[in-house]
């Protein structure tokens, strides 16, 4: 039976089951010429999984797939290519020490029968399809060496090197600015008019507002529905995905104390940092906004002696401390979830509770012997508090979700007991429901008479979150905003983040 | 922005395409200052013109084997095994062609490349063990086929390592041309691209359409191959099949490509730097034996150059 023809592409009744668990069930959906589509649901949902089946990633275990009015069925990410499906990962597929033209024509090499490459030829197709998207970029750089964004390009071209009639882009924003989002829209309203059809997914509601024409949540491995972006509004999205109402996504600000935990005087870092003074209270969440480059992260890796400062003081609970190590931060107190969960966070092969329990083995030591049967209660423990999707703790860590293993990172400290939280990007690359879940505990957190700095670039975050919020420029404090006083607006840190010379 | 240059030019210069040269430079100097000897014709020959091609073709396999992210320990095993089996075809078939017998090397590189390859993509053992284990059966077998050396290699074949074409000797022509192919398949071919980028990062390989299993087995295949005509070198130099003509050849091997800026994590290195870092080698024993330092102090400080070598690489990657 053929398809309706004005769709591209067509899901029917796709199950995909691994040992243990029905990530997609019986999905049926369909994408039109020239869309773009979102796809978005809570992490774990399945968009991926979707979106790997339909790139030859994985093989459904039943059901159809249509594609240009034919039943196809993609072995191998080869295959699907040549069909004209492309599909940029949320974690990049390059590679590193490769140059751009490399890596575009990666598995395509213009070359003779003998395999002979014709660099000459790659680099002028490089060059021309840089040139159609309106794009400078050096095609015989080292990726390692390029920008996230400039990263993110070479991946459009290599996806469109193959004359894409999907491209599917899942969380392309996630490490971009907001004049690279400009961009990136740029790009993709660009290749909408050629009638590419373009599945964005995002957790960025705004985005999907703002480039898509249909989206569709998928939750829990069920397809929920698809609705024209112009019909609905953030809030009825948000019930779509959680099934439940936006009213307590941030948690309540608590009354304000004064208790100052640590202080951090004059501290300056060569070029990158330049006399920083502030003081963090008791209780408080304390958010740090700031472009990329402002100097939000190197402040954290100098307060946890990943970095070493050149003069100022740092004094943790009244006590001066000349921090040299991430073990002697750990020793004053300190906590640390970083931004790249990925790379920093989770130890990935390694199971739920032995990532809760790793930074503080000493504590479960008995005449040198781990106790166990502690570590397994603790373990459980904290699984329930912070409501940990996982089928045991002795899952391993790597197959859990974005949001889940945040919380197992998060469960790694509140079983060290710091008592001041660096969270750097805690909700990045989350969903809304786990977020919600995590601003919760991060508000849970600071409760407990801990300290809380939150580094995040967004700014709904930040406001929703912070008790006071520090918004750095060029490696300086450019200001404090008390929201105890007066909540802030997205445009006065904005303004304040760019510098006062661009204010209006 | 001056000062910026000033380190730019530095940093340059301590890339290890270029480090390489440098150090060997380097050594060279320092090895005419320190014994009379060195730049006499006959040494210079030796060391630069026939000493370092065994050494530099079973290093160009496993630069092959290690960009692609895997590693041989049966080279040296392999070497010993392939001289004895051809000294042995040899002496029973005197008169058969030299090209017959190279030929046989090339095969027979090639079956073990092939062999390490299938246990590595099929049986899925990590190189390091498959290679391991393949050390010891070689080693084993070649120990149960002779215990002594296997004389009686005909002249013809020792053209390959003592021979000369206008006086210049043979070895170095077919060295430099084995490197020039070895380079265009690495550096111009796909199947080149392909080793780097599986080595590089073999699950990107993979979702770029990229038949990772193929090209890990194509790696040892060629190394195998390389290997084989290390050992047909070897054999023709010694003028016999000797059972222990490979021992520790592999650490000596990995250590020159290691050396020349060849990153054990796979995906990084060239051809031409490990061939420097193989003269380097060459000439650091050469200068050490003119000078009749111990051969124990010998080991002890090449084991020094190359902590020296992998300290200074990782430190710079890493900063």
């Amino acid at each position: 039976m053929p398809v309706e023809d004005k769709h591209i592409l067509e899901f029917r009744g796709i199950t995909k089951e691994f040992p243990g668990v029905k990530a997609l069930d019986n999905i049926s959906m369909s994408f039109r010429y020239g869309e773009v589509h979102a796809l978005c649901g809570e992490n774990g949902a399945g968009k991926s999984t979707l979106m790997k089946i339909l790139s030859g990633v994985y093989q459904p275990t039943s059901g159809e797939l249509f594609y240009k009015g034919q039943k196809k069925i993609f072995k191998n990410p080869h295959q699907a290519q040549l069909d004209g499906i492309s599909i940029i990962f949320q974690e990049f597929s390059l590679i590193r020490n490769f140059d751009v033209v490399d890596n575009v024509f990666i598995n395509r090499e213009p070359s003779n029968k003998l395999g002979h490459i014709n660099r000459k030829e790659a680099n002028r197709l490089t060059e021309a399809l840089l040139k159609e998207l309106d794009i400078e970029l050096d095609v015989n750089a080292n990726v390692g060496n390029l920008t996230v964004v400039q990263q993110q390009v070479v991946e459009i071209v290599k996806a469109l090197s193959v004359d894409a009639n999907i491209l599917i882009m899942d969380e392309p924003s996630a490490a971009l600015t907001d004049k690279e989002v400009r961009k990136l829209f740029d790009i993709i309203r660009m290749l909408k008019a050629k009638g590419v059809t373009v599945i964005y997914i995002s957790h960025m509601l705004e985005e999907i507002f703002e480039i898509c024409d249909r989206v569709t949540v998928i939750k829990d491995g069920h397809y929920i529905g698809t609705k024209d972006t112009k019909d609905t509004d953030k809030e009825g999205l948000i019930r779509m995905m959680v099934g439940r109402d936006i009213e307590d996504y941030f948690p309540a600000l608590p009354a304000k104390q004064a208790k100052a935990i640590m202080q951090v005087k004059n501290l300056s870092k060569n070029n990158k940092l330049t006399d920083i003074n502030f003081e963090l209270f008791e209780g408080e969440v304390l958010g740090v906004a700031g472009m990329v480059g402002s100097g939000r992260s190197i402040l954290a890796q100098c307060l946890l002696g990943i970095e070493e400062i050149d003069s100022g003081e740092i004094i943790i609970n009244n006590q001066k401390q000349q921090i040299t190590s991430i073990r002697h931060a750990m020793d004053c107190g300190l906590g640390y979830l970083p931004a790249d969960r990925k790379n920093l966070g989770i130890l990935g092969p390694m199971t739920v509770k032995e990532n809760m329990t790793i930074a503080n083995l000493d504590g479960y030591l008995a005449s040198g012997f781990l106790k166990k049967k502690e570590e397994i209660k603790d373990a459980e423990a904290q699984i329930k508090l912070l409501n940990t999707k996982t089928p045991t703790i002795e899952h391993s860590i790597g197959n859990l979700s974005g949001g889940n293993q945040q919380k197992v990172i998060i469960s790694r400290w509140l079983l060290k007991k710091p008592n001041i939280y660096i969270f750097a990007e805690p909700t990045r690359g989350i969903d809304v429901g786990a977020k919600a879940e995590i601003y919760k505990i991060v508000r849970d957190v600071a409760n407990g008479g801990n300290a809380v700095v939150m580094i995040s670039s967004e700014l709904p975050e930040i406001i929703g979150m912070s008790d006071r919020i520090m918004v750095m420029n060029e490696g300086a404090i450019e200001g404090v905003i008390d929201q105890h006083a007066k909540p802030a607006t997205e445009e006065e840190i904005l303004s304040m983040a760019v510098g006062h010379e661009y204010v209006l | 922005m001056n000062q910026g240059n000033i380190n730019k030019n530095v940093k340059r210069w301590i890339e290890p395409d270029r480090l390489v040269w440098v150090t060997l430079a380097a050594i060279i100097i320092f090895s005419t200052f320190a014994s009379e000897f060195f730049t006499s014709t006959r040494n210079l020959k030796n060391v630069f013109l026939i000493q370092p091609i065994g050494l530099g073709l079973a290093s160009l396999g496993q630069v092959f084997v290690i960009i692609s992210g895997g590693i041989d320990l049966s080279a040296g095993a392999a070497i010993s095994f392939m001289s004895c089996m051809a000294a042995g075809v040899m002496k029973s078939f005197p008169n058969l062609s030299p090209v017959w017998v190279i030929l046989l090397f090339i095969l027979m590189g090639a079956g073990i490349g092939a062999i390490n390859g299938f246990i590595v993509v099929k049986l899925r053992v990590t190189p390091i063990m498959a290679t391991l284990a393949t050390m010891n059966i070689l080693n084993g077998l070649t120990l149960f086929y002779t215990k002594r050396t296997i004389g009686g290699v005909p002249s013809a074949f020792r053209f390959l390592s003592d021979g000369r074409i206008f006086g210049i000797p043979f070895s170095i022509i077919w060295f430099l041309v084995v490197l020039i192919i070895c380079y265009l398949i690495l550096n111009k071919n796909k199947i080149g691209k392909y080793i780097y980028s599986v080595g590089s990062d073999a699950e990107v390989s993979a979702l770029s359409g990229i038949n990772v299993p193929l090209i890990k087995f194509l790696a040892f295949v060629i190394g195998g191959v390389l290997v084989g005509l290390a050992a047909a070198f070897l054999t023709a130099r010694l003028g016999g099949g000797g059972p222990r003509i490979g021992a520790f050849y592999e650490i000596t091997v990995i250590s020159a490509i290691v050396i020349g800026g060849v990153s054990l994590a796979g995906g990084v290195g060239s051809l031409f730097c490990a061939a420097g870092g193989v003269l380097i080698l060459t000439v650091f024993a050469n200068i050490m034996n003119l000078t009749d330092l111990n051969p124990y102090t010998q080991v002890v400080f090449q084991g020094l150059l190359l902590i020296g070598a992998v300290g200074f690489y990782s430190k710079q990657r890493v900063g």
